[in-house]
C-alpha cells in the first residue's frame, strides 16, 4: 500500500490529516490487499483534495472501485453540512445520474441462449455509440418536463408502469429541479437523445441469474436462479454534460468570490447556502431527472423488444431497482448522535440505505435497498443489499462497478475489438457495438475483477450479497 | 506540433507541444477530435467561434467545451481551425464536415474538459499542454 497511509483493518484504510495541506479530516477507504496493489497515488491524493473541502462531515470516503478521475476520485463519497458545507460539480461528475437499473424477466437461460437476433433486435431498437440521436422528435415542453418529472414523465407517456417510480432511487424524480437554471444549450443538446444509450462504459445487457447468495433478500427483490434479467448503464447523455459544464465555470467565479481555497480548479464549489450553489444544485436536479427519463425510455424499448419476440407481457418484466452513480443529494444521516440533513456527494458510488431507512421501498423495509452493482462486458454482475454498517460508516454508500485498471490505448494496444468478441463468444456472451474500438476500450482484462470488488463491500458489510449475475448478450455504445 | 496519449485508467490524458499558444490549441482541438472521430476528418464547412476567459487554461477548457457542443448538436466533425488569441479573448475559424457514421463511429464520445491536471506552460520550444477528457 502507498506511504503515509495507516491501516485501519485488513479492508479500511486511512489517509491521515497532514497527508496534503490543509485537509480538515481524515480521507477512508476501503480495499483488498490485492486491489490495493492497482491503486494509483493520484487517486489518494484526490481523495486528500477532498478532505480540505469546507463544511466536510466525518471523512472524504472511498469506495473498493477508487480509481484516479478528476476533481473526486471515482469511487468518492462526502457529506457536507448544509450550513457550514459546499456544492460541488467536480463531486457529481460530468455524467449526472449516470445509473444502472435492472428488469427481470420470466425468460430462462435456454430462451436466450444464442440468440442473436435478440441482440440484433435490441440494438436496433435504442440508439447507441457517438453521435445517436433518438428517432423520437421530442418537443421542447416535454423536455422540461423530463426534467422535472424524471421517470414520472416517462412513465405517463407510456415508456414504462407506474410501479416501476417506486423502484427507482427518489422515486425517479429529484425534488428541488429547477429549469430556469438549464442553459439553451444543454436543452439543444438534450431534446435529441432521449432514450439513447450513449457510449463509453454504458450498456444494455441480458444477463442470467446464475447464483443466489441471499434468498429472502432475493425472493423480495423478485429475482431467483436461472432468471434472465436486463441491465440498463447510461445516464443524462449531451444534457448532462453541459449542465456540468456550464455551472462549473460559474462555480469557478463562485470559488473566488466566497475566497475558498482549493487544490484542484476542478473541485470548484459554491456555499450550498449561496445563490451559485443553490443553482448548481437545481441544475444538477433537472439533470438527474433527464437521466431518469432516458433509462426509463430504454427499459421500455427493450420490454418492447422482449415482449414482441418471445410473447411475454410487458408487465411480466418488472423492474428490481434503478439507482444513481454520479450525483448530489440531501439525505438525513446519523452524526455524532444526532439526526442531521446533509450534502451526500456519490462520484462513481452507490446508495445503499439500509432496513428501515426512508426512501426505499416499503416492502423491502426489513431487506435494505437493492443495490445493482454492474460488472464488465465479461465478468459477473450483481444484486447486493444496503445495510445499517452502510448508515454509519458511509452515508449509505457503497461501490459502484468494477472501476478501470488499464488506459483505452493500452486497451486497444493489448487487443482488437474483434479479439475480445471472438473471446465473448467462446464464453457464450454476444457482442453488438457501433464499432470495433468501443469493443477492445471495454475489454473485461481493462477492469479490476467484479468479483473482487464486491467482495471487499461485502465482507466490509456496507452492502451484502443477494445474487449474481452472468452476461449472455450485450449492446455497447 | 505535435499531441501524444499519456497513459490514464478511466479518461484520455493529452500531451500537447506547439511553438504558439494559437498553434497550441490547435493541436488541443486535434487531439479532442481524434478522440472522438479517428483520423479520416476533412474540411469545408466553416463555423466563427469567440471565446473570453480570464486566464489561458478556462479559455482553453471554454474553447473546447464550445466545440464539443458544435459537434454534437450540428453533428460537425472538424478537421482544423484558424485560431487568434489577443490577451483573454480568443477567435477561430473552425474547418470541419458533417459526421459520417461510418466514418466517424470509431472514437470516444468525450462528456467534458476536466480542469484537474490542466496545464499550460512555457518550454524552450514554445508551450507544453497538459490536459484530461473525460470520455
Amino acid at each position: 500500500m502507498i506511504e503515509g497511509v495507516k491501516r485501519i483493518s485488513n479492508i479500511e484504510w486511512e489517509v491521515p490529516v497532514g497527508y496534503i495541506p490543509d485537509m480538515r479530516v481524515p480521507g477512508r477507504f476501503f480495499l483488498s490487499e490485492s486491489l490495493g496493489n492497482m491503486l494509483e497515488p493520484g487517486a489518494l491524493q484526490q481523495l486528500a483534495n477532498v478532505a480540505t473541502m469546507p463544511g466536510i462531515i466525518r471523512h472524504s470516503l472511498a469506495m473498493p472501485d477508487i480509481h484516479w478521475g478528476y476533481g473526486f476520485p471515482i469511487g468518492g463519497v462526502a457529506a457536507f453540512s448544509l450550513e457550514s458545507g459546499v456544492i460541488s460539480p467536480g463531486g457529481v461528475g460530468f455524467d449526472i445520474n449516470c445509473g444502472v437499473r435492472l428488469i427481470t424477466t420470466p425468460l430462462s437461460l435456454k430462451d436466450v441462449s444464442g440468440r442473436r437476433d435478440l441482440i440484433d433486435q435490441l440494438f436496433n431498437a435504442v440508439p447507441t455509440g457517438v453521435g445517436a440521436k433518438s428517432a423520437k422528435k421530442l418537443p421542447a415542453r416535454a423536455l422540461e418536463e423530463m426534467m422535472v418529472k424524471g421517470a414520472r414523465w416517462a412513465v405517463e407517456n407510456g415508456f414504462g408502469l407506474p410501479r416501476d417510480l417506486v423502484r427507482c432511487e427518489e422515486s425517479g424524480c429529484m425534488k428541488g429541479a429547477s429549469i430556469s437554471t438549464v442553459s439553451d444549450k444543454a436543452r439543444q443538446r438534450g431534446i435529441p437523445q432521449g432514450g439513447t444509450l450513449g457510449s463509453g462504459n454504458h450498456f444494455l445487457e441480458v444477463q442470467v441469474v446464475s447464483e443466489i447468495f441471499d434468498p429472502v433478500a432475493a425472493k423480495a427483490f423478485g429475482i431467483r436462479e436461472g432468471q434472465v434479467c436486463c441491465m440498463i448503464h447510461c445516464g443524462s447523455r449531451g444534457l448532462g454534460h453541459q449542465v456540468c459544464t456550464d455551472h462549473l465555470k460559474l462555480l469557478e467565479a463562485a470559488t473566488k468570490k466566497y475566497q475558498i481555497k482549493l487544490p484542484d480548479r476542478q473541485l470548484a464549489c459554491a456555499p450550498l447556502t449561496s445563490p451559485e450553489g443553490k443553482d448548481y444544485f437545481s441544475a444538477m436536479a433537472a439533470a438527474a431527472n433527464y437521466a431518469w427519463a432516458n433509462r426509463q425510455m430504454i427499459t421500455h424499448e427493450t420490454r418492447r423488444v422482449l415482449s414482441k419476440m418471445f410473447r411475454i407481457a410487458y408487465e411480466d418484466m418488472p423492474l428490481v431497482y434503478d439507482v444513481a452513480h454520479n450525483v448530489a443529494k440531501f439525505e438525513d444521516h446519523v452524526v455524532d448522535g444526532k439526526s442531521m440533513r446533509v450534502c451526500v456527494h456519490r462520484k462513481g458510488a452507490t446508495r445503499a440505505f439500509g432496513p428501515g431507512s426512508a426512501d426505499i421501498p416499503p416492502e423491502l423495509s426489513t431487506i435494505g435497498q437493492p443495490v445493482i452493482i454492474p460488472g464488465s462486458m465479461g465478468t459477473s454482475s450483481y444484486v447486493l443489499r444496503g445495510t445499517a454498517t452502510a448508515m454509519e460508516k458511509t452515508f449509505g454508500s457503497t461501490c459502484h462497478g468494477a472501476g478501470r485498471v488499464m488506459s483505452r490505448s493500452q486497451a486497444k494496444k493489448k487487443m482488437t475489438g474483434k479479439e475480445v468478441t471472438e473471446n465473448l463468444l467462446k464464453q457464450g456472451i454476444i457482442v453488438r457495438a457501433p464499432h470495433d474500438n468501443a469493443i477492445a476500450d471495454e475489454a473485461p482484462d481493462v477492469y479490476k475483477p467484479s468479483d473482487e470488488v464486491v467482495g471487499v463491500v461485502h465482507e466490509a458489510g456496507i452492502s451484502r450479497l443477494v445474487a449474481r449475475l452472468t452476461p449472455v448478450g450485450v449492446i455497447k455504445g | 506540433m505535435s499531441f501524444e496519449e499519456l497513459p490514464h485508467t478511466a479518461d484520455v490524458k493529452i500531451r500537447a507541444h506547439a511553438p504558439t499558444l494559437e498553434t497550441l490549441f490547435s493541436e488541443a482541438l486535434r487531439a479532442l477530435m481524434q478522440v472522438m472521430y479517428g483520423d479520416d476528418r476533412e474540411g469545408g464547412i466553416l463555423r466563427e467561434v469567440d471565446i473570453e476567459a480570464p486566464d489561458d487554461e478556462e479559455l482553453l477548457a471554454d474553447f473546447l467545451s464550445e466545440i464539443l457542443f458544435i459537434s454534437e448538436v450540428d453533428g460537425l466533425v472538424f478537421a482544423g481551425a484558424d485560431i487568434r488569441i489577443h490577451g483573454t479573448t480568443l477567435h477561430a475559424v473552425l474547418d470541419g464536415e458533417l459526421f459520417d457514421r461510418v466514418r466517424h463511429a470509431g472514437g470516444s464520445e468525450v462528456k467534458g474538459i476536466s480542469y484537474s491536471g490542466l496545464s499550460i506552460t512555457r518550454d524552450t520550444n514554445g508551450y507544453m499542454l497538459d490536459i484530461i477528457f473525460d470520455v
